[in-house]
């Protein structure tokens, strides 16, 4: 698993790699703190090359979106594989979350 | 062709001079609710905690994803149990916890998430179930259908790939029998488990399996689809389908049998 930043503008693109499981959603969650230290206000989270998310990566992405709501931020995710679309699907996540096809869409809707 | 995730290979448990498994041979596909049914005493629990590792065969292989649970120390099987998840037949509720702290338990176990994730993991979960607010409730303040659901949220906690489920249906009455069985359904096929269901309700077991395997007398009549199972020319698969009495299967010993029986 492997979390890359970039920026375009003023949003924080994260490119995530690999599985988010058991035992891989911590290190995502230490990424996540350290952007909740810098209080970044726009973040886009890029699944393109995210396979397979458990429950502990739903429930990390709830309590990111919990967090940055607190100073006003916005959490928004991108390029969903139908599977990993369907798991937020089944636990009712793609209603609290902005999800978009592309990332074009996603950024212009910050 | 389905990947196969179980497979159970002349599989013998003898208890004192009573073979109770007689050479089960088996195979639990990808994705797939497998029922293993027959009557009291036909060896289907003794195979089911074959299935789970909480016995030992005399011989034979239990082989969950390619690896010989029989073989395996404590160590291994710790390992392979986070793969799956049980719903035992009384629930198995810790009383003295809230439903949320039951709920939590293999994650507090076997993982180290941070207490926060694993709180609205617990949450999502009694959602899945059809609990979503009674995270604070005590087990005694539940029914009895409820808490098989809160027991199934605990199954499910670790995100796993199989499920055991041992007579899901027992103690419930028929419309909340159909309500878990929707639930296992649903759950299968939305959460893509393999589900391996032991049961003698034959209303359940039409309605949730894809595959069955009939057990009798330690050995395996008949596996096949609900279809095959409901045509079966095998008299002693049909006298349990239908309930009947009279029939292969013998309850009450009869005439010279009984009379050496009685005065042994």
């Amino acid at each position: 698993m492997s979390v890359k930043e970039r920026n375009e503008g003023d949003v924080m693109v994260l490119d995530l790699s690999g599985e988010i499981n058991i035992n891989t959603s911590p290190d995502v969650r230490k990424c996540f703190d350290k952007l909740i230290k810098e209080q970044k206000k726009k973040i886009l989270l890029n699944f393109e090359e995210v396979g397979y998310i458990d429950s502990s990566g739903l429930a990390t992405m709830v309590e990111m979106m919990q967090r940055m709501k607190r100073f006003g931020g916005t959490l928004r995710l991108t390029n969903l594989t139908d599977k990993v679309r369907g798991l937020f699907e089944i636990t009712k996540l793609d209603r609290l979350f902005g999800i978009f096809p592309s990332e074009e869409e996603a950024l212009k809707d910050f | 062709m389905a990947k196969t995730v179980i497979k159970v290979e002349n599989l013998i448990k003898t208890f004192g001079n009573r073979r109770v498994l007689d050479g089960i041979n088996l195979e639990v596909y990808e994705g797939e609710t497998f029922v293993i049914m027959g009557g009291s005493g036909c060896g289907k629990s003794t195979l089911l905690r074959h299935l789970i590792g909480a016995i030992k065969p005399d011989s034979g292989e239990v082989r969950i994803k390619d690896k010989d649970i029989t073989q395996l120390d404590t160590h291994g099987m710790d390992e392979i149990k986070k793969r799956f998840g049980m719903l035992f037949q009384s629930s198995a509720l810790l009383d003295s916890l809230s439903v949320e702290e039951n709920v939590s338990l293999p994650l507090k176990e076997h993982t180290k998430l941070a207490p926060d994730i694993i709180k609205i993991m617990v949450k999502m979960k009694l959602g899945l179930v059809g609990l979503r607010g009674f995270e604070n409730h005590m087990p005694s303040e539940l029914s009895g259908g409820m808490k098989k659901r809160v027991g199934l949220a605990r199954a499910i906690a670790m995100d796993p790939d199989i499920v055991f489920y041992d007579e899901p249906s027992a103690g419930l009455d028929p419309v909340v029998t159909a309500v878990i069985d929707k639930l296992m359904i649903d759950l299968s096929k939305k959460l893509l488990i393999t589900s391996v269901v032991v049961t003698h309700d034959m209303n359940s077991v039409f309605r949730i399996a894809d595959r069955i395997a009939m057990l009798h007398k330690g050995k395996i009549l008949q596996i096949g689809t609900k279809e095959e199972i409901k045509n079966s020319t095998n008299p002693i698969v049909q006298q349990f389908i239908a309930g009947d009495v009279e029939g292969p299967i013998q309850f009450l010993t009869k005439g010279d049998d009984y009379l050496e029986h009685l005065t042994q």
